[in-house]
């Protein structure tokens, strides 16, 4: 474990490791105001936002996601997220880059599928002119959001925006009316393939809200605990439908991330449905290997929520059985209440090779980033920086 | 190993089975058309009789969401659990490493022999 100090930072070197560890965070939440963002919508709805503020669906049950005050705003205060994420966990975990994922996109349960369309392209506008104001700070990479009620609008999206250069990712949310893998989605995946970007769904925050489904498949939970905890249930869905569909057959060269979902339900998903594919293939003939191996060749998966057992080391008995050094990519979801820290310890203990892949090869490989040989090469030894 | 006549042609009509006990083993002897196969009753994932399961076209994709069913190819269906089975090879459609127990069988003189 790390020592750490009283006011939690961490005291010691790199611990029994011969050098830090790199890390891509690949889902940290800059946020963005309203009034702001009024500016980038098209009349009438500029006004709109300004006099009466933006349309929102909800779940209607309490919502504790508001940033932690005490860890800052991203865009607003480029400087609070530096200290707070890359600058504290220093010396043994190394920043490297953080995908900046945005926040309050719950535009995927708005019944109008424009005016969801032209509110992501006003976050898009806006935070990519935020980084401007703020000068660009090479570490932080975007993700652009688009909304899925009309397909085609988030096509033409991701055909304007990509070729950014500090874009690495199109997000969605997950709230929907149907599972992610139905073909009413394909001029997405057709867009985000093209372009080469990858495609990752995060929580749009109002699952069971507006056109979305229940977030359970079991119905309205009736507080955010129990949204909470059933939130995966979603993802296993959206996987299982993304598989079944055969959109990894249909478009081979697509990536698909999954952020804030959790994992551990995917050792069981794998198990289940290759051993259901053996007796139901015909349904499905397109499905032309196991399909869990489609998800080793095209999926990866934020690590956050991190599930806490009560001996940490059975996480690392699930991480193994799912070959999670394959699969899984850090994230903190700062600033939200439910973060996990890079010096956890549910990740401190697995073994070396595996966080170094979860800390960042799998998230360098996904968003194109450059690989620890290549960072390497371009600064230097880095573990000069865990000592200096 | 050797052969032992199992039944007369006539006695399995085309898209018929019969199933015998050779050495005390029970075997499914397949009429496809003309052509016959055999394998041991033994499904390799759980045991089932599998010799006494559907046969049936085999249903084919060349993309997502096309659908084919090609009669040309017959398909043995475990009773216990739906697996699939290539009656030519006794290899499961999904992983070709698990197969049927397959054995050799010939008509001589309008009798049908199977290699045990």
């Amino acid at each position: 474990m790390d020592g750490r100090g009283d006011d939690g930072t961490v005291t010691e070197g790199v611990g029994k490791y011969s050098k830090p560890f790199d890390i891509i965070d690949v889902d940290v939440h800059n946020s963005w105001n309203e009034k702001v963002l009024a500016k980038y919508l098209p009349e009438p709805w500029r006004t709109e936002t300004l006099e009466r503020g933006r349309r929102r669906v909800n779940t209607g049950l309490a919502h504790f996601y508001a940033a932690n005050p005490e860890i800052g705003s991203p865009t607003r205060n480029t400087e609070a997220l530096v200290e707070s994420l890359f600058d504290a966990y220093l010396p043994k975990y190394v920043y490297r880059y953080g995908i900046l994922t945005g926040s309050d996109y719950n535009f995927s349960a708005l019944p109008n599928p424009d005016y969801a369309a032209a509110l992501a392209r006003a976050y898009n506008d806006l935070t990519l002119e935020m980084d401007d104001w703020y000068g660009h700070d090479p570490r932080f990479k975007f993700a652009m959001w688009v909304t899925h009620q009309d397909p085609l609008l988030a096509a033409k999206e991701i055909d304007r925006l990509a070729g950014h250069p500090n874009i690495v990712v199109v997000m969605m949310p997950a709230a929907g009316r149907f599972p992610l893998g139905q073909r009413h989605y394909y001029p997405i995946y057709e867009a985000a393939e093209h372009h080469g970007l990858p495609v990752a769904i995060h929580p749009a925050g109002n699952e069971g809200g507006g056109i979305s489904n229940p977030p359970s498949s079991a119905g309205y939970p009736t507080t955010m605990l129990e949204w909470h905890t059933c939130l995966p249930q979603m993802y296993m869905g959206h996987l299982v439908s993304l598989l079944c569909e055969g959109v990894f057959e249909r478009f081979p060269k697509l990536k698909f991330g999954m952020i804030e979902g959790g994992v551990s339900w995917l050792i069981h998903l794998m198990w289940r449905i290759d051993r259901e594919y053996k007796a139901l293939r015909r349904e499905t003939p397109w499905i032309k290997r196991r399909p869990s191996e489609y998800i080793f060749e095209h999926v990866r998966f934020g690590t956050q929520p991190l599930d806490e057992p009560n001996n940490p080391k059975h996480l690392a008995e699930i991480y193994e059985m799912m070959g999670a050094d394959r699969l899984l990519m850090y994230s903190s979801d700062l600033p939200h209440y439910d973060f996990d820290p890079p010096n956890s310890k549910f990740l401190q203990v697995l073994p070396e090779e595996m966080q170094r892949r979860i800390f960042y090869d799998n998230a360098a490989e996904f968003y194109g980033l450059p690989s620890r040989g290549e960072l390497n090469a371009s600064e230097g030894d880095v573990s000069s920086r865990a000592t200096s | 190993m050797q052969p032992h006549k199992i039944a007369s042609v006539s006695d399995i009509p085309p898209g018929e089975r019969k199933i015998v006990v050779v050495d005390g083993k029970q075997i499914g002897v397949f009429r496809i058309d003309d052509e016959f196969y055999a394998f041991r009753n033994i499904c390799p994932h759980a045991f089932a009789p599998v010799c006494r399961g559907r046969l049936e076209g085999c249903v084919t994709s060349d993309g997502p969401h096309h659908i084919e069913y090609d009669k040309k190819t017959t398909i043995l269906m475990c009773p216990w659990h739906l697996w699939e089975f290539d009656i030519k090879t006794g290899r499961s459609l999904v992983d070709p490493k698990l197969r049927l127990k397959r054995y050799d069988v010939y008509v001589k003189d309008g009798e049908v022999f199977v290699i045990v």
